[in-house]
């Protein structure tokens, strides 16, 4: 700030505040809204503050969901989604490691093929090939799996380029130390390269668990089972159709649940979230 | 293309590093994607029993497809609208914080966390909100004697879905700009004041000029988002509907491809989606590019 | 212990027209100080570094301690590095640093442990044991660098440059402290520098590398008295050396037309004449061919600046010698260093130390 101009100063904080306020406000409505009876909303007017209801329709949804729905029991989709979100959080971050590492430090034939292969990732998204992904994934026989939720998203070119980046700032004279140090290439990427990379890690991970754990159409259309249901893509089946008899607080309960893990990381860890953001867009 | 100065050598380690990923990389994208080029040039009949060869008819047949044109103008409504929209609100919050020493980080706590939040579940939310039964927002347009119904308005619906794409990438926005308003040196800005340039001069004048680059990157990221990454929004709150109205390219590749099983047709789609992303995948990497060189 | 032998040594880069090591034979005794010294870009450190096999030979070989290594890895050409930003691995504390090359290479524990503390002791870093390179000044992470070179008690010491990230004073004691080190372990040891200071008060033996090429192999005395070439002459000794292009008629040194010295031991034609500022002095008295610009105060000399006939001259004085505008140069021109003007090689037998006084005024 140049100069202290109090008018401006009071502006900027009322506009955060009313910003703060209409971010939060579709939320706020949903926690209400799931701590009132069903019979609350009858009246054709949502309430404003919190019912008497407390967690009961959490409690409820956990263990039963909507039975109406034919979707399992939240804590089951919330688990669902949880294996998911693991599984291609350390499965890209692993994978893509791997592929930088080989492509930042060897020379080899078809090197340059080999970046662009992944480099094309970044051109397919799985909304774009989606009837024919979904075929692969048919004819491998995992539709209504761990492995078919997760494996087909974990390829990763964002995340190549990330750890590409964060190899070719490591200085070479370290690689050159390691190996008189004797230290060959498996045993430099295990005691050196991992471990300078850790923060890299850590902010990639916090991304790419919250990508992992919005994931709505893949699960959509390669789950059929519903033990196999994540709760992102679960919500729309019980909002569809209880949409003739409304049970509010049910499906808000349920929409709450489905946002508080990756809302609650981004903000515990809003350094590394703001880190990998910023990197995975380089 | 870049590599260490210091390498390792051997034969096979390479090949076997990059086994996982280019296996998934080659089954589950390059595949796949091939499999979409050439079903767009098939058809096949509504119970899959025959299939043949027929060129471009597919693609003849979407630009003659009221509905597919449609399908474009609202697709180019809707980007159009979320990135203006949540690009100018991530701006403003963004200038605030830059302007308030105190409390800034508690500002941006609250205001990041939506960018978590999964777009189906915003769609839910925003869906709630102008329920034209029991929404609050819906009700409280009715007091104000508008009647609010996305469900039978098409341009409510286009409303409804743009505020609730825009909604969870307002964050995105905000945090792009607060960087780039945080890199542009404060000595600028003193020089501006000393030139006689008061807050506001100097903002469209010295601040947002040097933020061009940044509003660029954004422009692109935020198409990109809404063309692709809103699917869940769409279809959690409109489905499309009413009448096409939100029926933007990426939805109408599901709903032809798995609801009308009509293949030929949502391959083309795929391809000419996938044209648009390279495109917007040079554009962004060109301006890195020269980012880079600055 | 061990010596190092190369043997018509070449290096060319991937790409690269020319090499950038060409064809360099040298032999490095056991126990000697040796530096490679010379311009950036001269090859000095690829050199260096494939000796330690970093880069791969292109031609010719490279043998330590009789053993042909130009196809061993650097892990098993028993050398230790001291690398000039020091490369200490930022996640590692200093004991882990230290450790980490013998663990790789299996030792025991307690052997490791000895080793660290010896190594700690002799470079009084035994305090910083448990601390992060970030937490260290330069001179420690380079008392630590230097330790994981000796804890490793490998057969000989390479050195890239170690000082020159060091401010000019922790240089000066560094540099002591290299020198005793080694005299001390006794260690075969090959140190680069682009610094001929450092390199004059380091060595035992001083390499002289000019575009990938060894100019000239000496102490740092033969190297100082007695270059064999013009590019010795001026990158050795400072202040550098006064270079001028003159001729040699019948025994007489001839500058820009005026005789300046008689009887030199060259053949006759174009030559550089290579004078050393200490052994020019200038005399005042109204007369002279010696036009001053400038002065540099030193404290205990002046270095003083101007030019004959338009080539530039300096001169080292003490500050009690009076100046003027116009002055009266004086050498002995056995002093004299004459290099042929096309090649640059010697020309004059080099000057005796006590060789016959031949005073030149001019």
């Amino acid at each position: 700030m140049v100069e202290n101009r109090p008018l401006l100063t009071f502006l900027s904080h009322l506009v955060l505040i009313l910003g703060v306020i209409s971010v939060a406000l579709p939320v706020w409505l949903a926690l209400v809204a799931s701590t009132h009876p069903s019979s609350a909303f009858v009246s054709g007017r949502v309430p404003l503050w919190f019912g008497p209801d407390g967690l009961s329709s959490y409690i409820k949804m956990m263990d039963q969901g909507a039975s109406t729905s034919g979707t399992p029991p939240i804590g089951q989709m919330m688990f669902n989604s949880l294996v998911m979100a693991l599984i291609i959080t350390v499965g890209k971050i692993v994978i893509s490691m791997l592929s930088a590492f080989a492509i930042c430090y060897f020379r080899f034939p078809f090197r340059v093929l080999a970046f662009w292969a992944i480099f094309i990732t970044l051109m397919l998204p799985v909304e774009v090939r989606i009837v024919p992904t979904f075929e692969v994934v048919a004819n491998l026989g995992m539709l209504n799996s761990y492995a078919g939720l997760s494996i087909p998203l974990i390829a990763s070119a964002t995340a190549t380029f990330l750890f590409r980046q964060v190899f070719l700032t490591l200085p070479d004279e370290l690689t050159e130390a390691a190996r008189i140090d004797g230290a060959g290439p498996m045993k430099f990427f295990w005691d050196h390269a991992l471990p300078l990379s850790r923060t890299n890690i850590a902010a990639l991970a916090v991304i790419l668990f919250i990508y992992g754990w919005n994931q709505y159409l893949w699960p959509l259309i390669v789950t059929t089972d519903e033990s196999y249901y994540t709760i992102v893509m679960g919500i729309k089946r019980m909002a569809s159709v209880v949409d003739d008899a409304p049970r509010w607080n049910d499906i808000m309960a349920v929409v709450v649940m489905a946002m508080m893990p990756p809302v609650l990381v981004v903000v515990a860890m809003q350094k590394l979230f703001v880190k990998g953001l910023v990197e995975t867009e380089k | 293309m870049q590599t260490k100065k210091t390498i390792f050598r051997s034969r096979a380690l390479p090949y076997l590093l990059l086994a996982p990923q280019l296996a998934i990389t080659v089954v589950f994208f390059l595949w796949p994607a091939g499999q979409a080029i050439w079903q767009s040039f098939l058809r096949q009949d509504a119970f899959g029993f025959s299939t043949q060869f027929v060129g471009l008819e597919n693609y003849i047949a979407l630009f003659h497809d009221p509905s597919y044109l449609n399908s474009f103008k609202v697709t180019a409504v809707f980007s159009i609208s979320v990135a203006g929209l949540s690009m100018g609100l991530g701006l403003l919050f963004a200038v605030c914080v830059d302007r308030i020493i105190k409390a800034n980080r508690a500002y941006s706590t609250l205001l990041i966390w939506p960018y978590a939040v999964a777009p189906a579940v915003a769609g839910v939310l925003w869906w709630f909100m102008f329920n034209p039964t029991i929404g609050i927002l819906s009700y409280a347009l009715r007091q104000m004697g508008y009647n609010w119904n996305h469900a039978t308005h098409p341009d409510d619906a286009m409303i409804l879905v743009v505020l609730a794409a825009s909604w969870k990438q307002i964050s995105y926005n905000f945090l792009f700009f607060v960087a780039g308003l945080q890199a542009i040196p404060q000595s600028l800005r003193e020089a501006a004041a000393i030139d006689g340039a008061g807050p506001v001069k100097r903002f469209f004048t010295v601040v947002f000029p040097l933020l061009s680059p940044t509003t660029f990157f954004l422009l692109v990221i935020n198409v990109t988002y809404t063309m692709f990454e809103t699917f869940a929004v769409i279809d959690a709150s409109t489905s499309g509907g009413p009448a096409q109205a939100t029926n933007i390219l990426v939805y109408k590749v599901y709903q032809d491809g798995f609801v009308g099983l009509n293949l030929g047709s949502s391959a083309a789609q795929s391809v000419i989606l996938m044209a648009i992303v390279i495109v917007l995948t040079v554009i962004q990497f060109r301006y890195i590019e020269r980012r880079v060189e600055y | 212990m061990a010596d190092i032998k190369l043997t018509r040594v070449e290096k060319t880069y991937p790409g690269a027209s020319e090499p950038s090591v060409k064809g360099v034979d040298l032999q490095i005794n056991d126990g000697e100080f040796v530096v490679l010294v010379g311009p950036s870009g001269c090859g000095k450190s690829t050199l260096l570094r494939m000796i330690a096999g970093l880069e791969t030979i292109s031609s010719g070989e490279i043998a330590i301690a009789g053993r042909v290594v130009n196809d061993m890895e650097p892990m098993d050409r028993n050398i230790a590095m001291v690398f000039q930003n020091y490369a200490l691995y930022p996640h590692m504390s200093v004991r882990q640093n230290l450790s980490y090359g013998l663990k790789n290479r299996k030792m025991p524990k307690a052997e490791i442990n000895r080793r660290v503390d010896d190594a700690a002791s002799i470079l009084q870093i035994g305090a910083l044991l448990d601390r992060k390179p970030r937490a260290l000044s330069g001179g420690q992470r380079q008392r630590v660098a230097m330790g994981r070179a000796i804890v490793r008690e490998p057969s000989v010491f390479l050195f890239d440059e170690p000082l020159s990230n060091l401010d000019a004073k922790l240089r000066v004691s560094m540099r002591g402290e290299i020198r005793q080190l080694q005299k001390r372990l006794g260690t075969t040891s090959v140190y680069v520098t682009h610094d001929q200071m450092e390199a004059m008060t380091l060595a035992d033996k001083l390499v002289v590398l000019n575009a990938g090429r060894v100019e000239q192999v000496g102490t740092p005395l033969e190297l100082f008295h007695q270059p064999q070439t013009v590019f010795v002459a001026g990158f050795i000794g400072s202040p550098g050396m006064n270079l001028w292009d003159g001729d040699v008629r019948q025994g007489n040194l001839v500058i820009d037309g005026v005789e300046v010295a008689r009887g030199v031991r060259a053949p006759d034609g174009p030559v550089v004449a290579g004078l050393r500022p200490e052994a020019l002095s200038l005399q005042t008295g109204g007369d002279g061919q010696f036009i001053l610009s400038y002065v540099e105060e030193l404290g205990s000399t002046r270095l003083v600046h101007g030019h004959f006939n338009g080539q530039p001259v300096s001169a080292q004085m003490t500050p009690d010698q009076p100046l003027d505008q116009v002055m009266r140069m004086v050498f002995d021109s056995a002093d004299l260093h004459l290099f042929d003007a096309a090649t640059g090689a010697r020309v004059n037998s080099a000057p005796a130390i006590d060789a016959a006084s031949t005073p030149e005024t001019v």
